[in-house]
């Protein structure tokens, strides 16, 4: 029966996607619609996952299913953060279409059956599984990025991703061959077996490795593998490019994190490896975040920054015992920042998105003082200033960093961490220190700016969730 | 020791088919040396007494994937004037084969360290249809299932980005 429940979440939002499928059959079915009955879903798979809670490690069906989903507390965080995304980038898309028409029903299915990948990637102990639900995930994003097929700029984006997308999938599959060459499984518990007779690494697992975690550097758009993130997230529209930054993030680290976790061995092989990545994704990031003028290309490379305080994470994280509650952490404070100032992008960017860089948002808090104050506080918190969310992440990362003996990698963290002040604080100088020039007017009655301010709340409930538990 | 012959045939093979499919300027050129790369993979897969994949893999990516893209290109009508003209591609390939090459290295060490094995045939109808659906069905249900959702993905996706779009108020 726990099986069952634990899987649960799973099957609603299937449920979810498959029924809106089928509804955008139908002519007389409004984009309005839809999108209530997405957050529907979302919102009913979030509280049955957060009332299912988790026990102990489970594996779910292990008869029926060969012991490859396991459900975990780490994995219900992680599948907590992908539907709270599900639900908020409904939210900002609901208000977004209202200004830019061409949203079709498909638009909502598309993004469900993508959280189904992502929670399927969350749940998966398995190679081949994690391999179909990586491609569940990515086939939806990419038609989500290319869903205006008039824009050039899109067309652009869906095909770099797509191309260099299709790359990192055969570096995966060469991958998981050679893991299954080296140890005649692809479970995560039988490579976990093998390592404990072997004691060490063989090269066929470690040339496995290597490119399993090349694929999945591809998709966290972690150094050297970052490129492609830039003009993706700029092509998209901006309440899918909160969604890729946040939920895709999410369901990528998760899977990271539990083949790392899978062994201590495997683990200890590739620390050194990580460290040299997150350094690089830290500062290469920040980088490319002070040049950039445009916001969504600015937080795109914001991003990747992150990713690197994420990689600090994997390089502290106790194998022995996972837990992954760094991380979770860390990815929820990121998810509603991010979230947030894409939500207040959708309904502030006006039509076909002509607000796009930082001097159009000159004077912002003149005209709308609470959406620019909303924007502030989700700033300050991905840049990491206390009290909110951002700082308890990045506290608690750079925390497990020394605690587990990295102190050069916390301290290269603080560094990068203050020099991404310049970027986020930019725009706050932008919207608070000029005259207004635009009018910024808002058109119809965003739900957005509702999500907004819900965010807002959000931000300062998860930093101050462990200070009162 | 014929096996052997044969395999680093069909490999050669292979390997330059999919040379070809990255240095031919024209797409008819570049599929047609595709399809070389997939029938010689077929090849591989029956050295290796896997007669399922190895139908499929004629029937259904030598025959009718290929056929679909050969038509596509037929359809387009491409002449040698409608291609682009790719200055310093040959940089680019140096530079790709520059990257390439510590990976290659890596590569070959991995291989290497592969115990050597004595090569013998699989009996018990190893490969065949009922063997590999009775694993399909039992072992590996799992991914066999959630194929189904990726396949849905496609197929919205394709109607989505290709078909005619009703904008709706």
């Amino acid at each position: 029966m726990h099986d069952f429940l634990s899987l649960l979440p799973l099957v609603i939002i299937t449920t979810g996607a498959i029924l809106l499928m089928l509804l955008s059959a139908f002519e007389s079915t409004k984009v309005e619609i839809a999108s209530y009955i997405s957050m529907g879903f979302y919102g009913v798979a979030f509280f049955v996952q957060l009332l299912i809670g988790c026990g102990p490690e489970t594996t779910i069906f292990s008869e029926t299913f060969n012991g490859m989903l396991v459900a975990n507390n780490f994995s219900m965080a992680a599948c907590l953060v992908i539907l709270g995304c599900g639900f908020f980038t409904a939210i900002s898309s609901h208000s977004y279409f209202k200004v830019n028409r061409f949203c079709t029903l498909e638009y909502y299915s598309i993004m469900m059956f993508s959280v189904c990948g992502m929670m399927l990637l969350t749940l998966t102990h398995e190679l081949i599984s994690a391999f179909i639900a990586i491609e569940i995930m990515s086939l939806a994003i990419y038609i989500l990025v290319g869903y205006e097929r008039k824009n050039v700029k899109a067309t652009e984006a869906i095909l770099k991703y797509l191309i260099l997308g299709a790359f990192a999938g055969a570096f995966y599959t060469m991958g998981a061959a050679l893991i299954y060459g080296g140890v005649g499984s692809t479970k995560f518990v039988e490579i976990a077996a093998t390592l404990n007779i072997d004691k060490t690494i063989s090269p066929l697992l470690l040339g496995g490795g290597f490119f399993i975690i090349v694929a999945l550097l591809f998709k966290i758009a972690a150094f050297p593998f970052h490129s492609w993130v830039i003009d993706v997230y700029d092509g998209a529209s901006a309440p899918i490019t909160g969604f890729m930054a946040t939920a895709l993030k999410t369901a990528a680290f998760a899977l990271f994190a539990n083949f790392l976790a899978l062994h201590t061995t495997m683990h200890d092989g590739w620390v050194t490896f990580l460290f040299y990545l997150a350094v690089f994704t830290m500062f290469g990031g920040n980088l490319i975040a002070i040049g950039q003028d445009n916001i969504k290309r600015m937080l795109a490379a914001s991003g990747i920054v992150h990713s690197g305080y994420l990689l600090i994470a994997l390089v502290a994280m106790n194998a022995e015992q996972f837990s992954g509650s760094v991380i979770a952490y860390y990815l929820a404070a990121y998810a509603i920042g991010t979230l947030g100032i894409f939500a207040s992008l959708s309904y502030l960017g006006g039509e076909g998105e002509k607000r796009a860089n930082f001097a159009d948002f000159k004077g912002l808090a003149k005209v709308h003082p609470y959406s620019a104050a909303a924007i502030t506080v989700f700033l300050l918190s991905m840049a990491g200033i206390p009290p909110t969310a951002g700082f308890m992440g990045k506290f608690y990362v750079i925390t497990s960093a020394f605690s587990a003996g990295h102190i050069a990698l916390a301290v290269l963290g603080i560094i990068s961490s203050i020099l991404s002040m310049w970027y986020y604080l930019r725009l706050i100088v932008n919207m608070y220190f000029h005259e207004a020039t635009d009018t910024f007017e808002v058109q119809g009655r965003p739900l957005a700016t509702a999500g907004t301010f819900v965010l807002v709340f959000f931000v300062f409930a998860i930093a101050l969730y462990p200070v009162v538990v | 020791m014929f096996a052997e012959v044969l395999f680093i045939a069909f490999a050669a093979l292979s390997i330059l088919g999919a040379i070809g499919l990255i240095l031919f300027r024209h797409p008819m050129k570049g599929a047609m040396s595709l399809i070389v790369t997939m029938i010689s993979l077929a090849g591989l897969y029956a050295l290796l007494s896997a007669e399922l994949i190895f139908v499929l893999q004629l029937i259904v990516y030598a025959g009718a994937i290929m056929s679909l893209i050969i038509f596509i290109i037929m359809f387009l009508n491409i002449q040698d004037n409608d291609l682009p003209i790719e200055e310093g591609r040959y940089l680019y390939l140096a530079g790709g084969i520059a990257v390439i090459i510590p990976i290659a290295c890596f590569m070959i060490k991995v291989v290497k360290s592969i115990p050597a094995h004595q090569a013998t045939i699989v009996g018990n109808g190893f490969g065949g249809v009922k063997e590999v659906g009775l694993v399909l069905f039992q072992d590996w249900l799992l991914p066999f299932e959630i194929v189904s959702l990726l396949l849905l993905v496609a197929l919205i996706g394709a109607v989505v980005l290709a078909g005619k779009r009703r904008l709706l108020k």
